[in-house]
């Protein structure tokens, strides 16, 4: 399938946004988001593909984060803020179709830059919290859901005998690796992760990229990363964004990654994963 | 005893950041270091001094009468016995009302200013609250002198005293002017209001915000996040908002002392007149002596302790809410 795309890609007929033929999990069209009629963010046209990882690079500025959170309809929250474009999961316009908000942000799930977990609640109470927001009450289902998804986030292993200690006991990746059985607890359809290892050590981090790669069999990836090399070893495509002469950020190239780091159309595009800046 | 109590005043006073000490090196002590130093040691010694001369003051009761101040229920003047058990419970009782009503009311206020609140009312809101807490105590006891006891002994009072199981509570009231127990609790609740969302406020707005996020990210409504998630990241501080205000509610003086009766009875029926500690003081101490003055100085000392262990604990609590937040 790799090398399809590839010899495909290389003969110069790919030139749609689309990199590829698999079955699509969100697609964005002409996004843009906006704060007081600030330009964060626009010109965002690409395909998530599913089962992929699909990364957002570019350098502080280029609104990575703000397309991230324009997904799960975080911006929401902050008064201001307006999204424009579509973005569509499974064909639904998540803000525009009849998909409530909860319901989008159950079957979008997101891990944040730093890890999260809930303070006050033990590490089987933060697995299943999600759950629980959701109204999920029977014992048998928690616990069910406790076990598979630590276990995906390959952390049953090593808090399998103290569930009910609190969260706040566990190392740094472990906290994240927590946040991420969280989010996988919900069974999404698309993950979200906002450079979820520049809080964490290079063990933590590899740790976190081999359970990425592990994840996209049974979750769609999309990260935002500021590591170059990190966006090459674990996404398969990757939407490269810069900050425009307005200050606001938008979509320069998306394309494989293979193809953006061997073989970008756009020269900036080189210029940055070549490390010219940023 | 009293080198504990000094050791918290100066605790209290200072912060743990002075507590800590930075200490300069010697070339650089110039004159104005030996001019703080000094200003410090002055307010240590003034510190002991007045905690050391309010317990002199009433060391005759503690030695004599300590069982009587503590239980006993006659207060009569000028002779004696002085008994202190209707202060005491009178202090309890009106504060633990006042709390529970500041409670309610203002931990809903907090979490409005927070959430709810679009943020250009935000800070009218916020400004209204902190102006509500620089309104001198008299005004407060004014206002429900001449305005709160009129409505209370003509209304408030009747409709409470129509319902046999609320008359089992707050009982006759008499031929009062609609000052009572009751009635020095509610001001006292208003009075401590502001004090406890000043501090609930920010013990909430704390709680960071992508603890908030994430919970929105697992699908919770905007309820289920403050329940589920605010709440309990921010329960310790609001124990010690709840403390503080406690503490600013039994230490309170002239608005109980106003609206309270200034009955020196142990009274259960909150709708009868009574006192508190720092209300009896204040009515009693002009025409007082000898031994009289012994038991008032024996009642501030227990009020005083009262109120630093309070405030200890409210610091306490603070503290521990911060150690919580900095683990997130």
């Amino acid at each position: 399938m790799e090398q399809e795309i590839m010899t495909e890609t290389h003969s110069g007929t790919a030139v749609t946004a689309s990199p590829n033929r698999q079955a699509i999990a969100m697609q964005l069209k002409d996004v843009a988001v906006s704060f007081n009629g600030r330009t964060a963010v626009r010109d965002c046209t690409f395909d998530v593909a599913k089962n992929r990882v699909t990364s957002l690079i570019g350098p502080s500025g280029s609104g990575k984060t703000t397309l991230l959170r324009a997904l799960n309809r975080l911006h929401d929250l902050t008064s201001g803020a307006k999204v424009s474009g579509h973005i569509l999961l499974e064909g639904t316009d998540v803000y525009r179709g009849d998909l409530t908000v909860t319901e989008l942000r159950t079957r979008v799930g997101m891990v944040f830059q730093r890890p999260n977990p809930f303070p006050t609640m033990s590490i089987y109470d933060n697995a299943v919290s999600g759950l629980r927001f959701n109204g999920i009450k029977k014992k048998a289902l928690l616990d069910e859901a406790a076990e598979t998804s630590l276990r995906a986030a390959a952390l049953w292993d090593s808090v399998e005998g103290r569930l009910k200690v609190a969260a706040s006991n566990l190392s740094g990746g472990e906290q994240q690796r927590l946040c991420i059985a969280r989010a996988l607890a919900m069974d999404p359809e698309v993950l979200l992760m906002d450079e979820p290892t520049s809080a964490l050590d290079p063990i933590a981090t590899l740790r976190i990229e081999e359970l990425m790669t592990t994840l996209k069999s049974r979750v769609t990836i999309i990260i935002v990363t500021h590591n170059m090399q990190q966006a090459a070893r674990i996404s398969d495509d990757c939407a490269f964004l810069l900050m425009g002469e307005d200050r606001a950020g938008e979509l320069i190239e998306f394309d494989t990654t293979e193809k953006i780091f061997n073989n970008p159309r756009d020269p900036r595009t080189l210029d940055y994963t070549l490390g010219r800046f940023g | 005893m009293s080198e504990i109590l000094n050791e918290s005043i100066v605790a209290l006073e200072l912060g743990d950041e002075a507590a800590g000490g930075y200490n300069p090196p010697a070339a650089s002590r110039t004159w104005y270091h030996y001019l703080l130093l000094a200003g410090a040691i002055l307010f240590a010694a003034v510190s002991v001094g007045f905690v050391g001369t309010i317990f002199w003051s009433s060391l005759p009761t503690w030695l004599h009468h300590a069982g009587t101040l503590l239980g006993g229920k006659g207060w009569a003047s000028p002779l004696g016995p002085f008994g202190g058990l209707a202060m005491i419970t009178g202090t309890f009782e009106t504060s633990l009302i006042a709390l529970v009503l500041a409670v309610i009311v203002g931990l809903g206020t907090s979490i409005a200013i927070v959430f709810l609140i679009p943020r250009r009312f935000r800070n009218v809101i916020a400004t209204l609250v902190e102006l509500l807490a620089a309104v001198p105590s008299i005004v407060y006891g004014l206002w429900g002198l001449l305005v709160l006891a009129p409505w209370m002994e003509t209304t408030v009072n009747p409709w409470l005293n129509s319902w046999p199981f609320a008359k089992a509570i707050f009982g006759n009231p008499g031929q009062e002017f609609g000052t009572s127990l009751l009635l020095a609790s509610i001001v006292l609740g208003i009075m401590i209001l502001p004090t406890f969302v000043a501090i609930s406020r920010e013990v909430i707005a704390v709680v960071p915000q992508d603890l908030i996020e994430a919970s929105l990210s697992l699908g919770a409504t905007r309820w289920q996040v403050i329940r589920g998630v605010v709440l309990p990241t921010a329960k310790i501080g609001l124990f010690g908002a709840t403390f503080l205000a406690l503490a600013r509610a039994t230490g309170e003086t002239v608005a109980v002392a106003l609206v309270a009766g200034g009955v020196a009875n142990v009274q259960f029926h909150l709708l009868y007149p009574g006192t508190s500690i720092a209300a009896w003081i204040a009515t009693e101490f002009g025409e007082s002596q000898g031994n009289e003055i012994a038991a008032l100085m024996a009642l501030g000392v227990l009020l005083m302790l009262l109120n630093f262990g309070l405030s200890l604990v409210s610091r306490w609590l603070v503290r521990r809410q911060r150690r919580v937040l900095a683990l997130v």
